[in-house]
C-alpha cells in the first residue's frame, strides 16, 4: 500500500472511531442536557421576578417547586386578551404570543414575564423581561442564551448589566409607550434627566450588541403593548376561582 | 540488576510527572495557556473544573496519540493529533453540559478552546509522539497538574480579594466590611490575572535562584 493510500485509510478509520465515540456520548447525554436547559429557563424566569438570586445555585427540585407554585403560562392574542388555549383552530397561530404570569399570595398578578428573542451581533439573544402588574415598570431582565463575545457583548448575561433594568419604565412621563433602551456608555452621562427612566447603562466595547438589544426589546415590547395597556388601565388584576382564568374589571 | 532497572523506570516516571509542575511549568516557565488562565480564574470553582478538564484532555490525548504513534502517517500527523484532542474536548464539554450545567455556562467557550491550548498540542508533538503510552499519560497528567496549580493559585487570590469568598463561601468576616474594608473590583478583571501571573513567574524565578 502506498504512503498516500495508508494516510487516507488511517484518516478514515480515525474519523470513524472518533465520530462513533462522540455520537454515543451525545445520544446518551442528550436527555440530561435537555432537562438542564429546561431548568435553566425556569430559573431565568424566576430570576427575572427576583425570586432567585443569580449569584447562588439552587437544586433542580427547588427551581421546579418555585416555578410550579408561582408561574403560570398563558397565551396573549393580538388584542391583548390573555387566554388559556387558542379558542378556535381558525385563529392565526402566528399572532399568539406566550406570556408567563406570576401571582402573589392574594391570587393577584404580581408581574408578567415576556420571552425575549432577538438578534444580537453574532447570533440570537434569548432571555426574559419581567414587568410589574402596573404594566409600566420593569421588574427584571435575564439572558439565558446568546453568542456575543465573552467579556464584551457577553456581559449582557452578567448581574451588573441586568440589575440596571430593575425599576426602569417602558413608558414616558405621560404614560406613552417608550420601550427601554441601552445607552452608549453610562446612561447618566448620555441621556437627559427626564429620559433616564427609559435608559440603562451600556457595556463599553459592546455598542452594537446594545443597539441590537435596544431594537429587539422595542419590537417585542410593542408587540406586547396591547396587554401592557390593559395592565396599565388596571383591567387585569385578579384571578378568579372558576375555570375562566381572568376576571376583567370593566370599571 | 532487574531491580535497579525497575527503580530507574520509576524514577524516570516520577521525574516526568514532577518536571511540568515546577521546573518546566507550562504557565510560569513556558508561558503557554495564558489565555484561559486569564479568563477562568475569577472563581475557584470554574478554575478547578477547567483544571480537571484540561488534565483529563492532555493526559488521555497523550496516551492515545502515543499508542498510535507508530501508525500515525507523518504527513497528516498534526491533523490526527487535533482530531484526537478535539474528541476528548467535546466529550468533556458534553459531560459538563449534562452534569454541571451552571459551571459549563460560566466556562462558556473556554472548555471548547482547550483544543487550541498550546499545552495540549505541545505535549502531543514533543512528548507523546516519541514516548510509550504510560509515560505520555504521566507527562500529560503532570502538565495538567502544573497548569491547574497555577490556575488555582491565581483563582484563590482573585476570589479572595475580589469577592471575599473561597469556593463561593464568604471568608472575609462581616466586621471587616463594617470597618470599611472593600472588595477589590479590579481583581475581577482580566488584567488582575495578568499581574498575578507576572508576580508568580517572578516569585518562582527568585525561589529557583535561591535553591541553586
Amino acid at each position: 500500500m502506498s504512503d498516500q493510500m495508508k494516510s487516507i485509510v488511517f484518516a478514515l478509520l480515525l474519523c470513524l472511531g472518533c465520530s462513533t465515540l462522540l455520537t454515543a456520548a451525545a445520544t446518551r447525554l442528550q436527555p440530561l442536557q435537555a432537562e438542564n436547559i429546561q431548568i435553566d429557563r425556569k430559573k431565568n424566569i424566576l430570576m427575572a421576578i427576583g425570586l432567585l438570586d443569580s449569584r447562588q445555585t439552587y437544586p433542580a427540585t427547588e427551581i421546579n417547586r418555585l416555578y410550579q407554585e408561582n408561574i403560570f403560562k398563558y397565551i396573549v392574542d393580538p388584542s391583548g386578551t390573555i387566554i388559556d388555549q387558542p379558542t378556535s383552530s381558525s385563529m392565526d397561530q402566528d399572532n399568539l404570543m406566550p406570556i408567563y404570569l406570576a401571582m402573589d399570595s392574594n391570587e393577584r398578578i404580581r408581574s408578567y414575564i415576556i420571552p425575549v428573542e432577538t438578534r444580537g451581533l453574532w447570533g440570537k439573544i434569548y432571555g426574559y423581561l419581567a414587568l410589574q402588574g402596573d404594566g409600566s415598570t420593569i421588574e427584571g431582565f435575564t439572558v439565558y442564551k446568546h453568542s456575543e463575545t465573552p467579556g464584551l457583548g457577553g456581559e449582557i448575561e452578567t448581574r451588573w448589566f441586568q440589575k440596571n433594568f430593575v425599576g426602569k419604565k417602558i413608558v414616558d412621563q405621560n404614560n406613552n409607550f417608550m420601550s427601554v433602551s441601552i445607552a452608549k456608555g453610562r446612561a447618566l452621562d448620555q441621556v437627559p434627566e427626564e429620559k433616564l427612566p427609559n435608559y440603562v447603562d451600556g457595556i463599553s466595547g459592546a455598542t452594537l450588541t446594545g443597539q441590537y438589544l435596544t431594537r429587539g426589546l422595542q419590537e417585542i415590547l410593542s408587540e406586547y403593548e396591547p396587554v401592557s395597556v390593559r395592565f396599565r388601565q388596571n383591567l387585569l388584576q385578579c384571578r378568579m376561582q372558576t375555570d375562566v382564568p381572568w376576571c376583567e374589571n370593566e370599571n | 540488576m532487574c531491580h535497579g532497572a525497575k527503580m530507574k523506570i520509576k524514577n524516570n516516571a516520577l521525574k516526568i510527572f514532577s518536571r511540568p509542575i515546577w521546573s518546566e511549568n507550562p504557565i510560569n516557565i513556558q508561558m503557554l495557556g495564558i489565555c484561559s488562565a486569564l479568563a477562568v480564574t475569577v472563581q475557584l470553582k470554574t478554575a478547578l473544573v477547567m483544571a480537571l478538564s484540561m488534565t483529563f484532555v492532555v493526559s488521555c490525548s497523550g496516551f492515545i496519540i502515543s499508542l498510535l504513534r507508530k501508525q500515525i502517517p507523518k504527513n497528516i500527523r498534526i491533523i490526527v493529533e487535533l482530531s484526537i484532542i478535539s474528541t476528548f474536548v467535546i466529550l468533556t464539554d458534553e459531560f459538563l453540559r449534562a452534569y454541571y450545567y451552571d459551571i459549563s455556562k460560566q466556562l462558556s467557550v473556554f472548555v471548547g478552546l482547550i483544543i487550541t491550548n498550546c499545552i495540549v498540542m505541545g505535549r502531543a508533538e514533543s512528548f507523546a509522539l516519541s514516548n510509550p503510552p504510560h509515560l505520555a499519560f504521566i507527562d500529560g497528567f503532570g502538565n495538567g497538574v502544573g497548569y491547574g496549580s497555577v490556575l488555582l493559585t491565581v483563582a484563590f487570590i482573585r476570589e479572595l480579594l475580589g469577592s471575599g469568598n473561597c469556593f463561593g463561601i464568604q471568608v472575609v468576616p462581616d466586621y471587616l466590611y463594617s470597618m470599611g474594608y472593600e472588595n477589590a473590583g479590579f481583581m475581577m478583571l482580566a488584567p488582575a490575572a495578568f499581574i498575578i501571573i507576572g508576580l508568580l513567574v517572578w516569585l518562582q524565578k527568585v525561589l529557583t535562584k535561591m535553591a541553586s
